[in-house]
């Protein structure tokens, strides 16, 4: 299990087990020995699963894919701390190195009503589909765009927008806040689709419906904590949540509905 | 949807409400510090303010302001608390932890709505002691105060209570902009520094005043 | 037995030929197309571009992914760029410059009027990907940014960073999230095809298992769009995500549908190299990077100095030195070998062994370390991470992965497989690229397909074929799902002693071995005796616990490793057949003097779809299309 240039460690996992949404769900405290501080977090998980399976017991569930850090598929609360200890960093880039010889590592699923568990360490995030259904798009039939550079669009705004575009949609913000408010998500789309001019003729409507639909998730309030940009692994600024606030007023205002 | 049903709708109450509590606590403290001038400047002040019909308005725009600030966050806070069922076992202790000033607001406002309480059964619901200044006929609350500041337990839970009240302030001014919609980098940290600052000067001003009175006598 | 198939692609001049296609074909009218459904499997760019846009025309879309939401397919995880004969740079690009550039990259084994088309709608896939918000990078003035790539010598590329594929997919996204707020595509997420249902020989529906429950349901359409993505996984590990798997296209393969050119692999050169045996997935870092990184290799075997410690000429930028006019922009099939080469003659570095230095200090120098970051800072934290080095100090150490399958199931000129109904998109068939893809080219063909042609040649399939009522009761979809449940059962009930992981292993160390980088006629059959030994021994011996009405991760893999144990093989067995070096494929047989692949146009110039005779006894037949060469004359490749 060596790696080419780490060194081995010896660890204590205390993991969420929970059989479906309607379990009520429990620790289990595992050994996990001699992990190379090479491997991912992932690969650690995967080393337990091999050494479960082949002991005749279930594996752990986790979400997982690309493990490069950029489907949002992965998520997993790594000592309270969701995608673990390192900003800017997803789980599956996680490395053990970042762990020391003896360490207890707590894994927990990520934890919100709108997020129910389907099995484990995997939960249900399809209501991130839902705000986006709301209004997260530009309405734009194939065949209708007029040439790529007619409008132009300074380096800054689109340097912006693809600040805020850059959100993977993992749901570490909800996972984060003490609220579990999917401000953060939300108002990154928003405020992608504000800072260009090909989103202003849906913006009114944008704002309202999407925060709608986040509402009637069961999501709770921004109150601007912090936590969600902290633990966000695309770093997304919570400036993004004041733009929705923003957006939302003025929709609120203008809105005919 | 209807703005007042709205999370981001109620929160921007709150942050309204919040703000105009703030300029309230900031004029009560500047207008506390006449204390330091001594007994009749004080009670001048206070009959000034009370001898005024405009109080009514005043007062009653302050309530509503109170309880706006209060019944909307109560249904916030319930709804917050449903999005959590299940909470972690564990909370975080690395660079992802938040402040715990913004974590638990709604613990500071608890305790400070039962300052407010006690501290208007104290004051303004308290002894009606009368001075007379030249012809006049006023209310001594300099006595009162002189009073109730003597007594050791009263000043500690007042000065705690202003310490919440400070962390509370220290977040919530700044977070009632953000609410609002004020978030830039080109003037946050400002609006972050004004908070700051502004808590200070509020907290320290209220405090001041019992900590003065409990040593003076 | 065997047959030769007919592309069905127009006649006439190349550059007319699409445009009097879309002519010739028929249309539905606008009232008749709410009266259809579509299903597509699969919510990649051409799943996703599908899905939008057949549901703006009004077909009523059913769309399906193992994911749990369609947002996270994986063209996600494309970095690099998006191709586009915009010629914006003013540097001499034209529609037909890029025709010839993918004609030529892909080693004259692609079919000439899908890549001329490819071409001709490239322009538009960058308006419409524009118009969606997608935040191209673009320069102070406003306009759009372009930067180059392999295999060619102009700036043909948009991106956004490092991050195209997640960006141009997020639009791809809003659209299909649009149409479904409008309820003309109905999603389902984490659902997995485990069968193609045929009612009179044509595509009506698929079975699929839904991952969270178990359940196995029966969906049944007018036409279904396979949309699933390549088999690169076969390799266990690869550039691929975890959760990619051939099983959609190989159910479909089970069911007639002809598999094309499987022995295509792409290894792309620049990903991060294993690190140790419990490695469970290789990174890529994107091949912009090769504008301004450098690779080079020791001059002397076994120079373990640190690289900084190895001045300036001990050292061999060998791309440089050997392909003058490409330098460290030759396409990936080249760079990847000359790769392998350096490796096997002991020159490799790092602490394996099996790595070459792609090393941007000389950009670094030149343009200032902040240019640099600007350009690729993500991609340098991400192999930070991985590796806990800092490339802007020590050189990146790289080595080439499995990254992209060309080949796949056989479609004509309209998208369509050999099963009337079932059309195919995306890296999922075999079509444009040959037998080697030009970096942002996937993604260009991926919403090529999706955006503008299908629209169209599905509405002609659609026109033209009489389609009986059929619904999820018809007894075809009542077999289908008891096979289905049958054979979920019998994984369950082998209750053997190994993990799935460990069979998968095996069979990726069998294909990197025999059926990787290059091959030779000893090592293939050495393949084709394995693997089916591996595969009976799967099915004898594999442990899946767990149940089958519940998330059951276990039951997931199991399913798509028995299917990659026989794509494995039919891999194996087409490329020993293919008795020349072409592209990704090269025969150790068949090289030049100075080790480039070597083609054999007289008897190899034709796609090789294979089709399956016998499911018990895996018996293939070769079907062929021969490809014709009329615009880029049939020529070595070279990029000296």
């Amino acid at each position: 299990m060596a790696g080419a240039g780490g060194k081995n460690l010896n660890l204590k996992l205390k993991v969420w087990k929970q059989k479906g949404p309607n379990d009520s769900g429990h620790f289990l405290n595992y050994d996990a020995n001699g992990i190379s501080t090479d491997m991912s977090f992932l690969e650690m998980l995967d080393v337990m699963n091999e050494d479960l399976i082949s002991n005749g017991q279930e594996p752990i569930e986790f979400d997982h894919d690309c493990r490069e850090g950029i489907c949002g598929t992965c998520s997993l609360v790594i000592n309270g701390e969701p995608h673990g200890p390192d900003k800017g960093t997803t789980t599956c880039q996680l490395h053990m190195r970042r762990f020391k010889d003896g360490d207890t590592i707590a894994i927990e699923p990520f934890r919100a009503k709108a997020f129910p568990v389907i099995r484990d360490l995997i939960v249900d995030r399809s209501a991130f589909d839902r705000i986006i259904e709301a209004g997260g798009y530009i309405s734009t039939n194939t065949g209708n765009a007029v040439d790529a550079n007619a409008m132009p669009i300074g380096k800054a705004e689109a340097d912006e927008a693809f600040n805020s575009a850059a959100c993977i949609g993992c749901g570490a913000c909800v996972a984060a806040c003490k609220n579990a408010s999917a401000s953060l998500f939300t108002s990154a789309k928003l405020s992608h689709l504000a800072a260009i001019p090909q989103g202003q003729a849906e913006r009114i409507s944008r704002a309202n419906s999407m925060v709608a639909q986040m509402d009637s998730e069961a999501f709770g309030a921004c109150t601007n904590t912090g936590a969600c940009e902290a633990a966000c692994p695309k770093e997304i600024s919570i400036e993004n949540i004041a733009v929705m606030n923003r957006e939302f007023a003025i929709s609120s205002l203008k809105s005919r509905k | 949807m209807s703005y007042f049903s709205s999370s981001i709708g109620r929160k921007q109450i709150v942050g309204i409400c919040g703000l105009g509590l703030s300029l309230f606590v900031l004029t009560h403290m500047l207008g506390n510090l006449l204390v330091f001038l001594g007994p009749q400047a004080y009670n001048e002040y206070g009959h000034a303010l009370t001898s005024n019909k405009l109080i009514y308005i005043a007062e009653a725009g302050l309530l509503a302001i109170l309880i706006g600030h209060v019944i909307y966050t109560v249904l916030l806070t319930i709804r917050n608390k449903n999005a959590r069922p299940k909470k972690y076992a564990v909370t975080p202790a690395g660079e992802k932890k938040t402040n715990f000033a913004a974590k638990t607001m709604i613990y500071q406002g608890v305790v400070i709505l039962v300052f407010i309480i006690h501290h208007l059964l104290t004051f303004k619901f308290g002894e009606e002691y009368e001075v007379q200044y030249g012809e006049v006929i006023m209310r001594d609350l300099y006595r009162l105060m002189v009073e109730v500041f003597s007594q050791p337990i009263y000043v500690v839970w007042y000065v705690i209570a202003v310490i919440i009240l400070w962390t509370h302030l220290g977040h919530g001014f700044s977070s009632s902009f953000k609410s609002l919609g004020f978030n830039h980098p080109k003037y946050v940290k400002k609006i972050d520094t004004a908070g700051c600052i502004y808590a200070a000067v509020v907290c320290l001003g209220f405090i001041a005043q019992p900590l003065y009175m409990f040593m003076n006598n | 037995m065997s047959k030769e198939l007919s592309s069905n692609e127009p006649t006439g001049p190349i550059e007319e030929r699409w445009q009097s296609h879309k002519f010739n074909m028929k249309l539905v009218n606008p009232a008749n197309k709410t009266k259809h459904s579509v299903i597509i499997v699969g919510t990649g760019l051409a799943g996703a571009s599908a899905a939008s846009t057949l549901a703006e025309l009004g077909y009523n879309v059913k769309s399906f992914c193992i994911q749990d939401s369609p947002r996270r397919a994986h063209s996600i995880a494309a970095q690099g760029g998006i191709n586009a004969a915009k010629n914006y740079p003013n540097d001499g690009d034209s529609v037909f410059r890029l025709f010839y550039d993918t004609v030529k990259g892909g080693d004259f084994r692609s079919r000439e009027s899908n890549v001329y088309r490819l071409a001709q709608v490239s322009n538009n896939i960058i308006d419409q990907c524009v118009a969606q918000g997608v935040p191209f990078a673009r320069e102070y003035g406003g306009t759009l940014s372009n930067r180059s790539f392999g295999g060619a010598q102009v700036s043909r590329t948009f991106y956004a960073k490092g991050q195209t594929g997640q960006q141009l997919l997020l639009g791809a996204y809003a659209g299909m999230m649009k149409q479904s707020a409008n309820k003309k595509i109905e999603i389902f997420a984490r659902r997995e095809m485990l069968d193609l249902v045929l009612v009179d020989g044509v595509a009506r529906g698929i079975t699929v298992r839904n991952l969270t429950t178990g359940e196995i349901e029966s969906h049944s359409a007018d036409a279904v769009l396979l949309c699933t993505g390549g088999y690169g996984n076969v390799f266990y590990l690869s550039t691929n995500a975890m959760n990619s798997n051939v099983t959609a296209s190989w159910r479909c393969h089970k069911k007639g549908a002809y598999f094309a050119n499987p022995c295509y692999t792409q290894i792309h050169p620049t990903c991060v190299p294993v690190s140790g045996d419990y490695q469970s997935k290789l990174t890529l870092m994107s091949e912009s990077l090769r504008n301004d990184g450098r690779v080079w290799v020791p001059k002397e075997k076994g120079d373990k100095r640190h690289p900084n410690e190895i001045p300036e000429n001990e050292r061999d930028y060998y791309l440089e030195r050997i392909y003058p006019s490409f330098g460290n922009l030759v396409p990936r099939d080249v760079a990847s070998r000359q790769a392998k080469f350096r490796v096997d003659e002991g020159r490799g570095v790092g602490p394996t062994g099996v790595a070459v230095y792609l090393d941007f200090k000389s950009a670094i120098e030149k343009k200032g370390e902040a240019a640099i970051k600007d350009k690729y800072g993500n991609l340098f934290q991400m192999y930070e991470k991985i590796t806990g080095e800092n490339p802007y100090k020590v050189p990146m150490r790289i080595f080439p992965a499995v990254h992209y399958t060309m080949g796949g199931l056989w479609v004509d000129y309209n998208l369509q497989s050999s099963i009337p109904g079932l059309h195919v998109l995306g890296e999922a068939n075999f079509s444009d690229h040959g037998s080697n893809r030009l970096g942002a080219s996937a993604l260009m063909q991926g919403l090529a397909d999706g955006y503008f042609v299908i629209p169209y040649t599905l509405g002609n399939f659609i026109a033209n074929t009489e389609l009986a009522d059929v619904d999820t009761n018809h007894e075809a979809f009542k077999k289908s799902k008891e096979k289905c449940e049958k054979s979920l059962q019998k994984l369950l009930d082998i209750k053997g002693t190994k993990s799935v992981d460990y069979f998968h292993k095996k069979l990726g160390h069998i294909m990197w071995e025999y059926v990787g980088m290059s091959r030779n006629a000893t090592g293939l059959k050495k393949a084709i005796e394995e693997i089916p030994k591996l595969r009976e021994e799967f099915w004898k011996d594999v442990r899946v616990l767990g149940e089958n009405n519940f998330k059951n991760t276990e039951l997931e893999k199991a399913g798509r490793v028995a299917d990659f144990l026989e794509l494995g093989e039919l891999m194996a067995r087409d490329a020993l057949n293919r008795e020349e070096s072409c592209g990704g494929h090269f025969r150790e047989e068949h090289q030049t003097p100075e080790n480039e692949a070597k083609r054999n146009d007289e008897d190899f110039c034709h796609v090789s779809a294979w089709e399956l005779k016998s499911e018990e006894k895996l018996d293939w037949v070769e079907n062929k299309e021969p490809l014709k060469f009329e615009y880029v004359k049939l020529a070595n490749r070279s990029y000296k």
